[in-house]
């Protein structure tokens, strides 16, 4: 996809803005969107194995209620329709493998992979990512917000100094 | 009656849906589905990331603080997102690896399975089983998750100042930050010009 395709930044921020305010007003919580990763998760592990998932004492309050009774759940479906829509008027939608220029198919789906174990890890421990935390957090101005935005990019800008050429 | 309004469970549910149509329509229309963009800021070839988080939060927290001193929002029955500082500062900064290895975050992860990126659902895929891992690990993990309770601590309560003093701090650190990256971005495409001209026969001018 052609890079101007895509809106200004500043013009999908501010609509992105209004819809985190719309939130806030409609449901009265921001967005989210780790939770509904961790209610799947946790659901297909108590499938496959109940009496272990019920040693986890953490998944516990992930684990009440059914699929679609759970709110973050039901945003994140919103959100791929939400995408797949801005998409297709865009003409952009194209079935691909996306990689870093440098990185062979099997390295990416190492990196898919193992980052996305990362970011699933960091979520729980930090009580959520860029949706939960940085954004809504950081518009109401909470402390946790701020922390996380400042740790994130500290630490995305020096692991990019050690790991130059993943993807630039 | 001030909002958040009380809804039904199923008119909450259903709003759920709707505003996540709004979140995933504005995160492809930025290009937050492409890892190439999405990682473009670690290495200073495209800021929209950051241009675009913080237009968001800007245009959000100024709604906020607006709609809260017209008494039309009541921020007592909103959901502010607790502080645990230490967990949330390692969870961040473990996150943000995680981001540049990836390529996505969680939302955007779905943005990007949305555009058909099979690498996304790839993404996902670890997603959950990380949130599983910590899960698993959680007995370990507790202690130091449960660290440093700040409660719902908020910028203008610590710092003693009205909410609309920080949000004029902000506007004027994202003005500044948002020059920068525009003229760092112009050069960047100076350069790229520059390579691509003079990569071209001089008859290119003719």
């Amino acid at each position: 996809m052609k890079k101007n395709s895509f809106w200004s930044p500043y013009l999908a921020g501010a609509g992105l803005g209004f819809t985190l305010l719309a939130s806030f007003i409609i449901a009265g919580q921001g967005l989210g969107a780790s939770r509904a990763f961790t209610v799947v998760a946790g659901k297909a592990l108590n499938a496959v194995a109940p009496a272990y998932t019920a040693t986890l004492s953490y998944l516990s309050k992930y684990l009440a209620g059914s699929l679609f009774s759970d709110w973050t759940f039901l945003e994140v479906t919103g959100l791929l329709i939400g995408a797949l829509i801005g998409v297709l008027i865009s003409r952009g939608f194209k079935v691909r493998f996306d990689r870093g220029s440098a990185m062979s198919v099997g390295m990416r789906v190492m990196t898919a992979f193992g980052g996305g174990i990362i970011l699933g890890f960091a979520s729980r421990l930090a009580r959520g990512c860029t949706s939960g935390v940085a954004l809504t957090g950081g518009s109401q101005f909470a402390l946790s917000g701020w922390v996380f935005v400042i740790a994130m990019f500290a630490s995305g800008f020096l692991f990019a100094a050690l790991f130059r050429r993943l993807w630039s | 009656m001030s909002a958040p309004f009380v809804l039904s469970e199923t008119v909450n549910l259903a709003a759920a849906v709707v505003i996540g149509m709004f979140f995933g329509f504005f995160l492809e229309r930025g290009g937050m589905g492409n890892p190439h963009k999405l990682t473009g800021v670690f290495y200073r070839t495209d800021f929209a990331v950051p241009k675009m988080m913080f237009s968001a939060i800007l245009v959000a927290a100024t709604g906020l603080c607006l709609l809260t001193d017209l008494k039309v929002l009541d921020m007592s029955r909103v959901w502010i997102i607790p502080t645990f500082l230490w967990p949330q500062l390692v969870g961040g900064a473990l996150f943000g690896l995680g981001y540049l290895v990836s390529g996505y975050c969680p939302g955007t992860a779905a943005a990007g399975l949305a555009s058909g990126r099979l690498d996304a659902l790839v993404t996902m895929i670890g997603i959950g089983i990380g949130t599983l891992l910590f899960s698993a690990l959680y007995p370990a993990l507790a202690g130091f998750y449960n660290t440093s309770d700040m409660g719902t601590a908020t910028l203008p309560e610590l710092l003693q100042v009205n909410h609309w003093v920080l949000l004029a701090v902000v506007y004027i650190f994202a003005g500044i930050m948002f020059y920068f990256m525009e003229r760092h971005e112009r050069r960047g495409q100076a350069t790229i010009v520059k390579t691509v001209l003079q990569a071209v026969p001089p008859s290119f001018d003719a």
